[in-house]
Formats: C-alpha cells, sequence, structure tokens
C-alpha cells in the first residue's frame, strides 16, 4: 500500500494519541505535584483511548447503530469492539483515578503538603 | 539533567510507538473480517437491539461489564475505606461554595430536567447512543450540581449503598438466571421483540438500567463522600 | 457435573454487592459470609478440578455465544490446579484473620472482608479466563483491591505505600493495554486460542512489540525485578493477612499469565531466553537485598519476589521438567509464605518497628508461632524433610537434564544467601536472651490463627514426606501448558475459526 492511500485522519488520529501517551509520562516522570501525576495518568489513559478508538475505523464510516430504513448498512459500520472496549476502559480508568485521589487526601491530611519530594518515608 | 535523560527516554519511546502505529504497513495486513461482522450480523438477527455496541457491552462481553461494576464498586468501597475516619461528622462539609441566587435558582430549574436526561439516555441505551454508564453519569452531574449550590442539601449515603447493592445483585441475578433458563450465564432468556422497538433486546435493557442506577448510585456516593471528607 | 466454572467468579462478586445490605441486620454476617463463599469456593473448585482430570478440559461460554465470539472460561488441568490452590489459600487466609478488627471497627472490618473477598475471585479470574481483555478487567479488579488493602491501616506510611503501587500498577496497566490494541489491530479478535492459532500470521516486528508490552504490563503483578519496586512497601504496610494473600494469590495469578501470555498466545516453544534473564537478575537482586533487611516482612517480601524469579527462571527452560518443577515451587511458594506471614506477624505483633532485632528469644514464649515460623523457614530455605526441597532439587534436575551449569550455581549460591538470611532470623528467636527493654511483648494467638497455620504446617510436613502424592497432578498440568495446540482445539472446537 503506499502512502497516498492511507488516510490522513488516522495519521492524525494516532500520532496525537502518541503526543498524549508521551505527554502525559512526562508529566509522571518529572512533576512534582501528586495531583499533577494523576493528571498525568489521566491524559495516558486519554491518548490510549484515543488509539483503541483509532483502530476501528474505516473509510467513510457510520456509527455501528442500525436505524430503521438501513437494517442492511453493516458493511460501511466502523468496527464497534473497539468502542465497547474503550467503555471498559475509561469506567477502570475512572475508577483508578477516584481511588488514586483519595489517596492523595490522606497523604495530604498526614504530610501537609502535595510535594512528592516531602514525601518520602519510604524509599521511591 | 534528570529532565533532559528524561526527554530522550520518552524520544526513544515514542519513536518506537511511532514505527509501529505510524507504518504503512500497519493497515497493509490487517484482518480486517474478524468478530466484527459477525456482532454486527448478529445483533440484528438475534439480539433484535439497534445499537450495536450496546449489545457488545451487555452480551457479547457482558462478563466484562459485570468486572467493570466491580471495579467501580470496588473504587467506591476503596474510597471509604481509605478516608475512613473514627469520628464522623455527618453533614460536615469540607468544601462550602458560596453560590450566587443564580445559580441556585439555575440549579433547581436544571435539576429534574438532568435526572430526566439522564434516565432517558440509559433507558434508551439499546437504541441510541448512551446506556447504562453514560445515564449514570448524567444522572450523578445533576447531584453534583445541587451538592454545589446548595450548602445543606444530603442525600442519604445508606440509600445510595442499598440501591447500589440491589442494582448489582440483580445484574448476578440475571445473569444466572440465564443458567436455569438458556444454559450459560448472562443468556438472553427473554423476547427479543422486533428491532427498533423500546421493549425490544431481550435481557440488554434490564442489565443497563440495572447499571444506569448502579453507576449513578455509586458516582454520587463518590462526590458525596469526598464533600464530606474533612482535611 | 457439580457446577459450573463461572460460579466462580460470580458467586464471589453476588456476595460482595449482597454484604452491605447483610450488614445491616447482623454485623457477623460480614464475617462468616466471605468464609461460607470461599469455603464453598474451595470445595467446588476442587470437585471440577477432579472432575477436569477424569474427563477432560471444560470450556464455559458466556451468554451463550460460541469460544471467537464470546468470552470462555477454560477450567485445564493447569488452571483448575492454580484455581483450587488459590481458593484454598483464600480461605486459610480468611481464617486466619477472622477476628480482624472485630469489635473495634464494623465499617472497616467489612470493607476488609469484600477487598479480600475480591483479590481472590479477581485472582481467578485471571487465571481462568480465555480472553485477553477480560484478563485486564480482572487484573484491574485485583489492583483496585489490591491498592485499598495496602492502604487499609491509616498510618503514615500505608497511604504512600499504595500510591506507589498504584503509579506503577496503572502505567502497567496502560501498557497491557497498548498490547491489547496492537493485537487487536492485526488479527481482530480478544480470544486467547484464536490469538494463538494465527499469530504466526502477524508481522514479527508488531508481535515482539505487543510482546515487550506485555510482559511489561503483567510484570507488575508477577514481580519481575524493575517493576517490583512497590512489593517491599506494600507488603510491610498492609495488615498481616495481606502480606500472605499477595505472595500466595495474586502474584501466582501475575506469573500464570505471564507463562500462558509466553507458551500459548505467542505460541513460543523450546527455552525461553528473555525470561531466564528476567527471573536470574529478579531472584539475585531480591535475595541480596532480602540480606540487608532489618524489618521481617521486608525480608520476606523480598524473599517472595526471589523466589518468583526462581520459578521464571525454571518456567524459561520450556522443557517439561523445567515447567514441572516451576509449577512444584509455586504450590509450595503458596503454601509456605502464607505460613511465614502469620506466624511472622504475630511474632512482631506489638512491635511499632517491626524489626528483625527486637525478636530475641521469643522462642520460649511464643512456642507454637515461633516452632510455625522455623518449619516454615525450613522448607523454604530447602532442607530435606520439608516440601521445599522437593521443588528446589526438581529445579536443579531441570536445569542439570538441559545442561545449564550457570543456573544450578546461581541456584545454589542463592539458597545458601537464604539458610544466611532466614537463620539469622531463627537464631535470634531461639538463642538470643529475652530482653524486656529490646524485645517485642508476646502476643498470644487467637485459635483460629493456631488453626490455620497448624493446616499450612501439616501440608507442608505431608508434602515434605510424600511428594508423589503431588507430582501426578503436576505432572498433568505441566503436561496441559506445553500442549498448544490442544488448548486451541478444546477452545474452538465449540465453534468453527475465523477464516482468513
Amino acid at each position: 500500500m503506499n502512502i497516498e492511500n492511507i488516510e490522513i485522519i488516522r495519521i492524525g488520529v494516532y500520532a496525537t494519541s502518541i503526543l498524549l501517551i508521551l505527554i502525559g509520562l512526562y508529566a509522571v516522570l518529572t512533576k512534582k505535584s501528586l495531583i499533577k501525576i494523576i493528571i498525568g495518568l489521566s491524559i495516558i489513559d486519554g491518548g490510549i483511548h484515543l488509539l483503541l478508538i483509532g483502530i476501528g475505523y474505516i473509510k467513510n464510516g457510520t456509527a455501528p447503530i442500525f436505524s430503521p430504513g438501513f437494517e442492511n448498512a453493516s458493511a460501511q459500520m466502523v468496527d464497534p469492539v473497539p468502542q465497547a472496549l474503550v467503555l471498559t476502559a475509561i469506567v477502570i480508568g475512572f475508577g483508578v483515578t477516584a481511588v488514586a485521589l483519595a489517596l492523595i487526601i490522606r497523604l495530604y491530611r498526614h504530610h501537609n503538603t502535595l510535594k512528592i519530594d516531602e514525601i518520602k518515608n519510604l524509599k521511591w | 539533567m534528570k529532565k533532559t535523560i528524561v526527554i530522550l527516554l520518552l524520544a526513544a519511546f515514542g519513536y518506537f510507538l511511532a514505527i509501529t502505529f505510524l507504518d504503512p504497513d500497519f493497515e497493509k495486513d490487517r484482518n480486517r473480517n474478524g468478530v466484527k461482522n459477525v456482532y454486527l450480523e448478529k445483533t440484528v438477527s438475534e439480539l433484535k437491539t439497534a445499537n450495536t455496541v450496546t449489545a457488545i457491552v451487555v452480551n457479547f462481553r457482558g462478563f466484562d461489564t459485570l468486572g467493570e461494576v466491580t471495579v467501580l464498586f470496588l473504587a467506591a468501597s476503596a474510597l471509604g475505606s481509605i478516608l475512613f475516619k473514627k469520628r464522623h461528622h455527618v453533614g460536615e462539609r469540607s468544601i462550602t461554595l458560596p453560590a450566587s441566587s443564580i445559580v441556585s435558582t439555575g440549579a433547581k430549574l436544571l435539576f429534574p430536567a438532568i435526572i430526566l436526561l439522564g434516565v432517558y439516555v440509559f433507558v434508551h441505551g439499546h437504541l441510541t447512543p448512551g446506556g447504562g454508564f453514560q445515564g449514570g453519569t448524567i444522572i450523578a452531574t445533576g447531584f453534583l450540581l445541587m451538592l454545589i449550590s446548595y450548602r445543606n442539601f444530603s442525600i442519604s449515603h445508606n440509600i445510595l449503598s442499598v440501591i447500589e447493592s440491589l442494582a448489582g445483585i440483580l445484574f448476578v441475578v440475571i445473569g444466572l438466571m440465564g443458567f436455569i433458563n438458556g444454559g450459560t450465564f448472562l443468556q438472553n432468556f427473554m423476547p427479543t421483540g422486533t428491532l427498533n422497538n423500546l421493549f425490544s433486546g431481550g435481557i440488554i435493557p434490564i442489565i443497563y438500567i440495572l447499571v444506569g442506577f448502579k453507576v449513578a448510585t455509586e458516582l454520587t456516593g463518590l462526590i458525596y463522600t469526598i464533600l464530606h471528607e474533612k482535611g | 457435573m457439580v457446577g459450573s466454572p463461572v460460579l466462580l467468579i460470580a458467586i464471589p462478586l453476588l456476595a460482595a454487592f449482597l454484604i452491605p445490605l447483610l450488614g445491616i441486620f447482623w454485623k457477623e454476617l460480614v464475617r462468616i459470609i466471605p468464609g461460607l463463599v470461599l469455603g464453598y469456593l474451595t470445595i467446588l473448585s476442587a470437585s471440577l478440578y477432579i472432575d477436569v482430570l477424569n474427563t477432560g478440559t471444560i470450556v464455559e461460554t458466556i451468554a451463550g455465544w460460541r469460544a471467537p465470539w464470546g468470552i470462555n472460561l477454560v477450567f485445564s488441568p493447569l488452571t483448575g490446579f492454580l484455581a483450587t490452590l488459590m481458593t484454598f489459600i483464600g480461605f486459610i487466609i480468611w481464617l486466619y484473620s477472622y477476628r480482624f478488627k472485630r469489635n473495634v471497627e464494623f465499617e472497616a472490618a467489612k470493607k476488609y472482608f469484600i477487598f479480600l473477598m475480591l483479590l481472590v475471585a479477581g485472582s481467578i479470574g485471571i487465571v481462568i479466563t480465555g480472553d485477553i481483555f477480560n484478563q485486564f478487567v480482572f487484573i484491574e479488579i485485583v489492583g483496585i483491591s489490591a491498592y485499598a488493602l495496602t492502604a487499609f491501616y491509616t498510618g503514615r506510611n500505608s497511604a504512600e505505600a499504595a500510591f506507589k503501587y498504584l503509579i506503577m500498577g496503572s502505567l502497567s496497566a496502560s501498557a497491557l493495554l497498548i498490547a491489547i490494541i496492537l493485537i487487536y489491530s492485526q488479527l481482530g479478535t480478544l480470544n486467547m486460542a484464536e490469538i494463538a492459532a494465527n499469530i504466526h500470521n502477524m508481522p514479527p516486528q508488531y508481535r515482539v512489540t505487543a510482546m515487550i508490552f506485555f510482559i511489561i504490563g503483567i510484570g507488575v503483578e508477577a514481580e519481575i525485578f524493575p517493576l517490583n519496586g512497590w512489593a517491599p512497601d506494600a507488603y510491610t504496610e498492609a495488615p498481616g493477612p495481606v502480606g500472605s494473600a499477595f505472595a500466595g494469590i495474586v502474584v501466582k495469578a501475575g506469573i500464570y499469565a505471564m507463562v500462558r501470555m509466553m507458551f500459548t498466545l505467542f505460541d513460543i516453544s523450546g527455552p525461553m531466553q528473555i525470561l531466564i534473564i528476567i527471573g536470574m537478575i529478579t531472584l539475585v537482586v531480591a535475595e541480596t537485598s532480602a540480606l540487608r533487611q532489618v524489618q521481617l516482612k521486608r525480608m520476606l517480601a523480598y524473599s517472595s519476589i526471589g523466589q518468583m524469579g526462581l520459578v521464571l527462571v525454571a518456567f524459561g527452560m520450556g522443557t517439561k521438567a523445567g515447567v514441572f518443577a516451576a509449577l512444584f515451587l509455586m504450590l509450595n511458594h503458596a503454601i509456605i509464605k502464607p505460613l511465614l506471614f502469620f506466624s511472622g506477624s504475630y511474632l512482631v505483633f506489638n512491635s511499632k518497628e517491626k524489626n528483625i532485632s527486637e525478636m530475641s528469644g521469643l522462642g520460649k514464649l511464643m512456642p507454637f508461632t515461633a516452632a510455625f515460623f522455623a518449619l516454615g523457614s525450613f522448607a523454604i530455605v530447602g532442607l530435606p524433610p520439608f516440601a521445599g526441597f522437593w521443588s528446589k532439587l526438581s529445579v536443579l534436575t531441570a536445569a542439570a537434564n538441559d545442561g545449564l551449569l550457570l543456573i544450578i550455581a546461581i541456584v545454589l549460591l542463592v539458597s545458601i544467601v537464604e539458610i544466611v538470611y532466614y537463620f539469622r532470623v531463627i537464631n535470634r528467636i531461639y538463642f538470643f536472651k529475652f530482653d524486656k527493654a529490646t524485645s517485642v511483648v508476646p502476643h498470644k494467638p487467637r485459635v483460629n490463627a493456631l488453626i490455620a497455620m497448624a493446616i499450612l504446617a501439616i501440608l507442608i510436613l505431608v508434602i515434605g514426606f510424600y511428594p508423589d502424592s503431588v507430582s501426578e497432578i503436576l505432572n498433568r498440568a505441566s503436561e496441559d501448558l506445553l500442549n498448544t495446540p490442544d488448548y486451541i482445539k478444546n477452545v474452538l472446537s465449540t465453534g468453527q475459526s475465523l477464516t482468513y
């Protein structure tokens, strides 16, 4: 397959999601505030969800919902499986984020700070 | 110094991802006829559900959804356990935002509409985009609006947890009823009706309504726990 | 047929949703129900396992869709063995912690039992599921309950340990998701058997990338070397029984997921250098770190990581003898490590720092607990009449069969290190004088804890004296792991394969 046939939109989606993953990783690795680390994790999650949706794309695809009169339109529908998976992944990511925020509240209660440098009772 | 190392590492990782996903060959050998076509076909012919995504979430991969609901339940329980304190001051807010009268009047006006929209979204989950998770989230935003605009708006935590538990129990029980009637867990045992009717899809709308109740109560509970946590 | 594998997941989830309701009526139910559930699961999985050994693998479809389309559960000689082991250990942990926070804090105790039960259920799910995305969901269930259990005590450090665990866990979950995306985008399916059947159609460069992301994704639960930074802190900060649940149940599920991925999903046969290298590094680093620890639970945690490294090395040999040795090690570790954690946490019960140096002379004051700890130590370092000896011996014979002299040398060296650090503790318990100023105040164990420890100790002795009693089971399990074509056939026999 040559370059012209690849839709620009797909490359755009993949590149954006990879960029999001990298931005999130950068935040997780360098930021000092606990809240910013969690924001970084959420950005990574967002990038991965975009990537997951991106692989289901087909050219000129429509939503995988059968409306009256279009019961045989399945050939033009995008892949519904990644959409179902991304729903699960979003909910799981939400659960993890909620637990992380609760842990941050606990840490703040004990240390009165959100700086990761000042919370080092255990070896990091 | 540390930042330079991190940036170099990320550049290497990004290159690694890019040569995988941006490779022109990535699309070439793909198997596009995997499970997708079977799902699209069976959704119409056997499940009579208009929204294929809902059919996959609730029926084909319903076991994932059961796990997902459990993850939310766990997150809500974990929040309660992590923020647990012996002397819990009931009704005391950690954050009290001064809401102007415009906000509080508007909230009162909007609240029933938001709840109605949420209910609509999860009741029609098998026909239109949306479903239990989305509808539940919309309902929870309604409660969030009320909680931030009224200082003394309170919800009984016990009622929330009873509704949440009942919804979860019914989900598993409906799954187990598939055993008795159809043979496998979560299998459809009800008449499927006709495509694009409100009463179609067998157990799919029932399960999604239960998921909607569970998600709405769990998210409201999460917001409530965090708002009533005194630091 | 007594039941079906799906009940192993459905019943604990049902009970978890029920417990908050039942707790309103009678508070004691919150403790009794999880025990009943775990006991029932043990009986159910044991009877299913006997069924499987007699008649062959059970493949359970869910929602009535055949293998490549719906999610399916595979209860084979290998997964059945692990599921039975996990439910049994889960039951023992429940028995040990029955009086946990009794009459003290009702809410906290309720949460503890819910998390413990879902931790066991999620681990069983990781083992018996036949679908990679479903496995991801179960890994997250295990993950969130593990974070919550780690942060259970409201002390200063537990939230920090849990936060560290959460960051690593959720980064690795992202890696796992990327691997799943790659596989789905290329093969168009999520079913493990279907992937295994078609994996050679996937371009090799994507296959390698997917495998790397898989290893990162599962490595956190399996405690492999660069990804196990959370483990010592989490083991130390979590309540005692939870440490044994991590060592006895969660890690086993992680190792299983990794091995299933290597052997079946990517269909690699013969020796796997990557597993041997990862395992070796994990083994050496963990055992040398264990030598330097001053806290008892930290030492046990590093010892547990080291044992998992050894398991990976044994799996990496790729031969039947190697897999047999690895499964034997997993079985023994699942029995011995909880015993060490149980008795160890009673030995340092009243101490704040939980240091080894505070344990002087406890052997005379807490005779039973100290004896159980000594038994566990002897067994895990591999002294002859106990269970650990046979598993170490089978690792060495498997390595000798392949002529891997380096592995033999390292395993023997590491055993000496293990002997040093375990015997340092035992020496202190038995041959040091009890000193009121520095030693811990002894704490008499409860009856239910003593029964739990005694059951494990009896099992160690039984396996030690009659190793043949388990070798048949382990043989069947290792044959099952190595036989990928049969796995594919069993799962897909109910429906035809997707056509290319």
